[in-house]
């Protein structure tokens, strides 16, 4: 009997100690992921900047070159701020290992791309952080990263951003939330990483919010001055940090009248962009929008609040119209019926399924009739508006 | 520093037994890192991180199989146990059986014979020769060893042993290599486990006392420590210890139900497998009763290892599985695990092609995050090192065989060409090739460094390929998000290189060695065999 319960015990204790012994190395683990992502990302692009300098030196020509015009806006917020000028700028879909798809779409409009766009969302997964990477890799290029930064609230760790128990979802309120602090650290972060950024970029937060049926960070879950407590919020905290190279571009969807009750303030914003994607006839509820259709009336309504303007996502489908004259309308007018449009970036999203389940192809690489249209009409803006 | 180490060797040594208390803090690591390999395998085994199915099939058999060659390590480990000294009886009649070959030095046997005649326990000693030179028979002689003249015998070292067998009578006889220098202890140490009259061999462990030659020597010996330690030791507690040829007793009673010592080029461990086929038990004492040779340069080392490679996977495929129904659980185990060692050469080969199928065709194996994969496997590999460190405790001499061992896995890793080669010779059940031997080749590398230099210009030419083509050819629009991939891919390839730049390190020490027998440095006289107490 004594040795039953000698060898239980001893049985007993290994088991013990041995579940013990791994819980605190998964602790251990826990505890050093952040730190262990941070310090790959860190030689990720410690290797990346180090290859830069040595390899990609004077042994090609390099696209900055003849982006050297842009220098002196992009490296000053000020200049940037108060445009001179209308910059262009393209999104693209094909950008997962290198920027060529630009470079391809540059080459088909015989024209070089200050500004090029990228979609990123808020969470605790190691790619929702500031992509120091592809910014550093657009500004090598001569360019200027403009971030759509999506505050999307389902991706965060539940262990360290805990989800109310009322709410049955973490969206619910979620701009509430924000602005009562309790995203700061992860805010915080994302600002310090892009305070070590340096150069000046553009940040697009929370863009359509008054779009009452897309977005988590819309009406359907939070009130126009919670969007606008939220905002205000994010750019103190940035401020704080000494983040000020972020050029904050508060974005809205011009087909609800509502916008005007989401502007956080001139304090606040230092452009304005707004999206005009014509989807022709794809769906029962899109139908042939003109670029005047869609753009005119929140034009006549917010250039007045003497904002530098951007159209952040430019473009239209093929189905149910003319592509190529809807692209020489809203080109040929554009410097001269909409002065205070500065930027025009070109939505070239190859495989487009957010809003459907078809996918779009919006990329006018290929088509030769747009991208000829799109060359004439820009070479005769006035030298004024162009460089 | 050097000759008192060298005299620290030959003194008695044996491993410290095994302890409650020890064996259940073993028992937690090992339990620790079985779950920590649970959760590795639950990570691993995702459909997102196939990114080509062949190719992510080799490299979780590559990886996965070193991991349960691992496991099954650590649970033998569990049972480690030392055999409980017994006195021997007395007037048991004993034999020692030793081989002399052309080409074989004289002087060796001087120290050799001198050494066994040395030994307390009354026996006789044989030396079985088929020099044709006379002088053998007159050392034998002048040594009080019986000679026995066995010329033309097939079957190498075996079938000598079998011939000498048919002419003696003796009841034990200890098999013994010539580079062996036993302890007067020897016996006393062996004998007393056949009073179970069950037991069909004893093994001792296999020590060296040439270890400071060179890299290559060290190397080799390091590899040794933990077998002869902790792995025998557990493999004795589940009956299934092997006979490693070299310092094995033998019951003549054992040997003539198996027809006789086993012929191959793994004689020893063929003889092993029949004899606990035959339902004998075998023993394995952690002690050291005798000293022998390691080889020096890499040539010969490779030579020993192609050989055994060959003769273990001949055992795999021929005995393993004729005997397999008189095995226990454990001995079919343990000779599975044996007979696949070398098997090594092939996942090698297939872990050293994965970055270059990357830089050349563009193929990678798995869409795994490194950071990921780093926190799933750092515990098991953090288990992995505490009990591979811990159960060093259980070496035969610990001061001298505790470490890393270093040395040992850059040997084990410059052979891949060697256990591949004896991998692919028997699936054709082809001969081993004729290899010059070290004193032939002397000049020059040995030609088991030829792969390992194929190897080096592989990974300089493709390092200057990938940096030609990151300065010249890749878009600079892609040059910084394909950075971190491509040099990460290069890091991995360097660590095998690095690997490779030791064993031709090896190969290159190994032209300098110091032409001089190391036995001439012996002195018989200070041996000593009194207990030394280790354990404090």
């Amino acid at each position: 009997m004594k040795k039953v319960i000698k060898r239980t015990s001893a049985f007993l204790i290994v088991i013990a100690f041995a579940i013990i012994l791994f819980i605190l190395l998964l602790f251990i683990g826990d505890k050093s992921k952040g730190p262990l992502e941070n310090f790959a990302r860190a030689v990720d692009n410690g290797v990346a900047k180090f290859e830069k300098k040595m390899v990609g030196g004077n042994t090609r020509e390099a696209r900055s070159a003849s982006l050297k015009w842009f220098d002196r806006y992009r490296n000053n917020k000020v200049r940037i701020n108060y445009p001179d000028t209308i910059f262009l700028g393209a999104y693209d879909n094909n950008t997962a290992e290198s920027y060529e798809s630009i470079v391809s779409l540059e080459d088909s409009l015989k024209l070089k791309l200050p500004i090029i766009q990228l979609y990123t969302a808020w969470g605790s997964k190691k790619e929702q952080v500031f992509p120091l990477l592809r910014a550093q890799a657009i500004y090598d290029l001569g360019s200027i990263p403009m971030i759509t930064w999506e505050p999307w609230l389902n991706d965060f760790d539940v262990q360290k951003y805990p989800v109310n128990a009322a709410a049955d979802n973490v969206n619910r309120g979620g701009m509430k939330a924000i602005a009562r602090v309790k995203y700061d650290e992860y805010i915080d972060t994302w600002a310090a990483d892009a305070k070590d950024f340096h150069a000046p970029f553009f940040l697009r937060f929370g863009h359509e919010m008054n779009d009452p049926y897309r977005y988590p960070w819309g009406p359907q879950y939070n009130k126009p001055e919670d969007y606008i407590a939220a905002w205000k919020h994010i750019v103190d905290r940035f401020r704080k940090i000494g983040a000020d190279n972020a050029i904050w571009i508060w974005s809205p969807h011009p087909a609800y009248k509502t916008y005007e009750q989401y502007y956080p303030g001139n304090n606040y914003v230092d452009w304005i962009a707004v999206g005009a994607l014509n989807y022709g006839t794809v769906e029962t509820w899109s139908k042939w929008w003109s670029f005047d259709e869609t753009f005119k009336e929140f034009y006549a309504k917010i250039s007045t609040y003497d904002k530098p303007m951007m159209i952040s996502e430019f473009g239209s489908l093929e189905v149910g119209g003319d592509r190529v004259k809807w692209y020489k309308d809203a080109l040929d007018s554009l410097p001269y019926k909409y002065k205070a449009v500065k930027a025009v970036v070109f939505y070239n999203n190859s495989n487009d399924n957010t809003t459907s389940y078809k996918t779009f192809d919006w990329s006018i690489t290929k088509d030769q009739q747009v991208t000829s249209t799109i060359k004439k009409s820009i070479a005769n803006w006035d030298k004024k508006v162009k460089k | 520093m050097k000759p008192k180490s060298k005299y620290d060797l030959w003194k008695f040594r044996e491993a410290s037994p095994s302890g409650t208390i020890k064996k259940m803090v073993l028992a937690i690591l090992v339990l620790a890192g079985c779950i920590s390999i649970f959760r590795l395998f639950n990570w691993w085994f995702k459909a997102e991180h196939v990114a080509s199915l062949p190719l992510f099939l080799i490299l979780t058999f590559i990886f996965w199989w070193g991991i349960v060659r691992m496991v099954i390590l650590w649970v033998s480990y569990l049972q480690i146990s030392k055999p409980e000294k017994k006195e021997a009886l007395q007037n048991l009649s004993v034999a020692i059986f030793t081989t002399s070959s052309p080409g074989e030095p004289l002087s060796m046997f001087e120290k050799t014979l001198a050494a066994c005649a040395r030994i307390t326990y009354p026996h006789t000693t044989y030396l079985l020769d088929d020099t044709k030179d006379p002088r053998f028979r007159e050392v034998a002689e002048e040594h009080g060893a019986v000679w026995l003249e066995l010329i033309g015998i097939s079957g190498a070292k075996a079938g000598k042993i079998n011939a000498a067998l048919k002419q003696t009578r003796e009841d034990f006889i200890l098999v013994l290599d010539p580079d062996h220098i036993p302890f007067p202890n020897f016996f006393d140490e062996v004998l007393g486990f056949f009073n179970d009259e069950k037991v069909g061999y004893v093994q001792v462990s296999q020590a060296y006392y040439n270890q400071y030659k060179s890299f290559t020597a060290k190397g080799a010996a390091e590899q040794t420590y933990g077998f002869y330690g902790p792995t025998q030791m557990g493999m004795h507690g589940r009956n299934c210890a092997v006979a490693i040829g070299a310092n094995c007793t033998f019951r003549r009673k054992a040997l003539d139900s198996i027809d006789g010592h086993g012929i191959g080029l793994a004689e020893d461990l063929i003889t092993a497998i029949r004899i606990h086929a035959a339902g004998w038990k075998s023993i394995y004492t952690p002690v050291i009763v005798s000293r022998g040779l390691v080889p020096e340069d890499l040539g010969s080392f490779c030579k020993q290892q192609l050989k055994w490679a060959r003769g273990v996977h001949e055992v795999l495929f021929a005995e393993v599985p004729r005997l397999w129904k008189k095995l226990s659980l454990w001995q079919r185990l343990s000779y599975l695990t044996i007979g696949t060692y070398y098997f090594s050469g092939v996942t090698m080969v297939l872990f050293l092609l994965i970055p270059y199928f990357f830089f050349l065709f563009g193929w990678l194996p798995a869409n795994m995050d490194f950071v990921e994969f780093l926190l799933n496997w750092l515990p098991v590999g953090l288990f992995g090192l505490i009990i591979y460190l811990y159960v060093q405790q259980w070496t035969c001499h610990p001061e001298k065989e505790r470490g890393l061992h270093w040395r040992g896995m850059i040997l084990k890793f410059a052979c891949w060409p060697v256990f591949f080669r004896g991998f692919i010779l028997s699936l054709k059940d082809a001969d081993i090739p004729y290899i010059p031997t070290a004193k032939q080749a002397a000049k020059g590398f040995t030609i088991f460094a030829r792969p390992l230099i194929f190897h080096l210009v592989l990974f300089l030419i493709t390092v200057a390929s990938v940096l030609i083509q990151r300065i010249y050819f890749t878009p600079e629009a892609k040059l910084s998000l394909t950075s971190g991939d491509i040099w990460g891919m290069v890091a991995f390839a360097a660590i095998a290189f690095l690997m490779v730049v030791g064993g031709i390190y090896a190969a290159w020490q190994s032209q300098k060695i110091k032409q001089e027998d190391p036995w001439m440095n012996v002195d018989l006289n200070k041996i000593e065999t009194k207990k030394i107490i280790t354990e404090i």
